[in-house]
């Protein structure tokens, strides 16, 4: 009985101490993974001064100023692991490549003539960049920094955005269109009319194609198959961009800074019928805007105060402002 | 004194504004005339021999029945067949040498590279070349179409589907939206039989 209970107490503690080993495993790897995602981190473009404000998506707090070693910087793209930060800059018509870890820009390649937009392949081989003033986008190799081909446009293209299977990319153009490029044959395999100056496209978590017509008053979208332009709403003078996010159980809403108001407009992107469902004010000349991955926090840069203002979207209210550099245009992070 | 090192500091700080803009090499011989087109449209001409200047950001044209010879990096040749258009372009990267970049919009150019220079890098509307201790010669129509013969050495072809490594004595093409595509072995002293001239007799006018 005594010799019983014995080897019980043993045969206890052994499971007793697994288990605890088992947890620190455990606990050491969940650790490691927190240190490997502990920096969230949001990135600015500015133009005026063609610096990138780099903020801790956290805490709101600015961890440094990065020189792009060119002039007006104007796009960002990040690549998905985030070491790479791929930056336009108009003037220089050159694309920076900035080391995310060092904070410095470790590369610049000249693309062309007033290089406005850069965007990623959807396995981030390559970067499509938009070179306003030649009426072409360049292609990059983003490993060897070598322009491999370019693709001539109507006039003026000024945003890019990939169809989530990475078969299509939609450029629009100065001439009030979206035009539609096969990756696989890079022809033109569609042009859609969508109205006065369009500017930027995203994607959006459904698939479709998301604008704004910068020189009027509204957003449309792309059906991903048909490439038809299907939804057209008017939102303001001068819609700029678009981010997508949650409220609580709401969404996903789409919010698209319209500079004329001062305000961040909130649709319901989730039904058939879009509607705005909130506005936000944010103050003159709102552009450049990112969500979280998680959709609870807007990151919006205000163009002529040079500020960035952090929206909670459960609220819709202005939580923090950070002073960023000058005419911020462009504000992105961690997807 | 402080007025002296004040003067002293504006003509360092005026000698590094002007020092921004990189010469990258030199036009050493024309047949005919080579236009040199520099960043802010100036225009300056090379009508036989000499030296003229290039920087970077410069557009290189030649006409009918005019070819050229330029020298860029550390001493690699480049020449010019008529109807050819070039961009002079560097790419910087941190902890690296400059890499000079030809971007060339129509034309043909034939480039040797020195022994131990740099690598150098030919753009196309549609393909890349990238060399190093190589010679070849390239060919670009107007609608970008790209031909690419490597004469002595290897260079890589690449185009925004793939990379392919072509040795001496062979050749390869590009079309926009298609892969490389291997072409006939060539003879490279036939291909490049246009550049005897400019080689042969550097002061021709």
């Amino acid at each position: 009985m005594s010799a019983g209970f014995s080897l019980l107490r043993v045969w206890l503690f052994v499971v007793v101490w697994m288990a605890h080993a088992g947890c620190a495993q455990l606990d050491s790897l969940f650790k490691k993974t927190d240190v490997e995602v502990a920096k969230p981190r949001i990135y600015v473009a500015n133009e005026s001064s063609s610096t990138i404000s780099v903020l801790d998506a956290k805490t709101f707090r600015l961890v440094g100023t990065i020189d792009t070693k060119n002039h007006s910087t104007h796009d960002l793209a990040l690549t998905r692991d985030g070491t790479r930060l791929f930056a336009t800059n108009l003037a220089s018509g050159r694309l920076s490549v900035i080391d995310t870890n060092l904070l410095e820009t470790v590369a610049s390649i000249y693309i062309g003539n007033r290089c406005h937009v850069v965007a990623l392949s959807n396995d981030n081989r390559q970067a499509w960049i938009a070179n306003i003033g030649e009426d072409t986008i360049s292609i990059m190799d983003t490993a060897t920094y070598r322009v491999l081909g370019t693709i001539p446009l109507g006039k003026g293209p000024t945003s890019i955005a990939f169809s989530q299977d990475g078969r299509f990319a939609f450029v629009s153009t100065q001439g009030k269109t979206v035009q539609v490029i096969d990756t696989a044959t890079h022809q033109v395999v569609r042009t859609i009319p969508v109205g006065a100056d369009p500017h930027f496209l995203v994607l959006s978590p459904d698939g479709r194609i998301w604008g704004t017509n910068a020189g009027g008053d509204d957003i449309f979208i792309i059906d991903p198959v048909t490439h038809e332009k299907v939804i057209t709403m008017d939102v303001g003078p001068q819609p700029q961009q678009i981010a997508f996010g949650y409220k609580g159980m709401q969404g996903p809403n789409a919010y698209v800074t319209v500079s004329g108001l001062g305000k961040v407009v909130v649709i319901n992107a989730e039904a058939k019928t879009l509607r705005v469902i909130d506005q936000i004010e944010v103050g003159k000349g709102p552009n450049g805007i990112w969500s979280n991955p998680e959709g609870t926090r807007l990151y919006v840069g205000q163009q002529p105060t040079n500020l960035l203002r952090v929206i909670d979207t459960g609220t819709n209210q202005i939580i923090t402002t950070v002073s960023v550099g000058s005419k911020p245009v462009r504000v992105i992070g961690a997807r | 004194m402080c007025i002296l090192a004040l003067a002293i500091l504006w003509l360092c700080m005026g000698a590094l504004a002007t020092a921004q803009v990189r010469q990258i090499g030199k036009a050493q011989n024309a047949i005919g005339a080579l236009v040199v087109i520099r960043a802010d449209g100036v225009q300056e001409r090379l009508q036989g021999g000499g030296s003229l200047p290039l920087y970077e950001g410069d557009v290189l044209k030649t006409d009918i029945a005019c070819r050229a010879l330029i020298e860029i990096g550390d001493g690699a040749q480049i020449a010019l067949n008529e109807l050819t258009t070039l961009k002079l372009l560097v790419r910087w990267e941190k902890n690296k040498a400059i890499t000079p970049i030809l971007r060339v919009s129509r034309g043909e150019v034939w480039v040797k590279t020195t022994n131990g220079s740099r690598s150098i890098e030919a753009e196309t509307p549609v393909a890349n070349v990238a060399a190093r201790e190589s010679e070849f010669d390239l060919k670009v129509n107007e609608d970008g179409q790209t031909a690419l013969t490597v004469i002595e050495g290897v260079a890589e072809f690449g185009t925004p589907f793939d990379t392919c490594s072509v040795v001496a004595a062979n050749a390869t093409s590009s079309v926009r939206g298609k892969p490389c595509k291997k072409l006939p072995a060539s003879e490279g002293t036939t291909t490049i039989a246009w550049t005897n001239p400019l080689l042969a007799n550097p002061t021709l006018k």
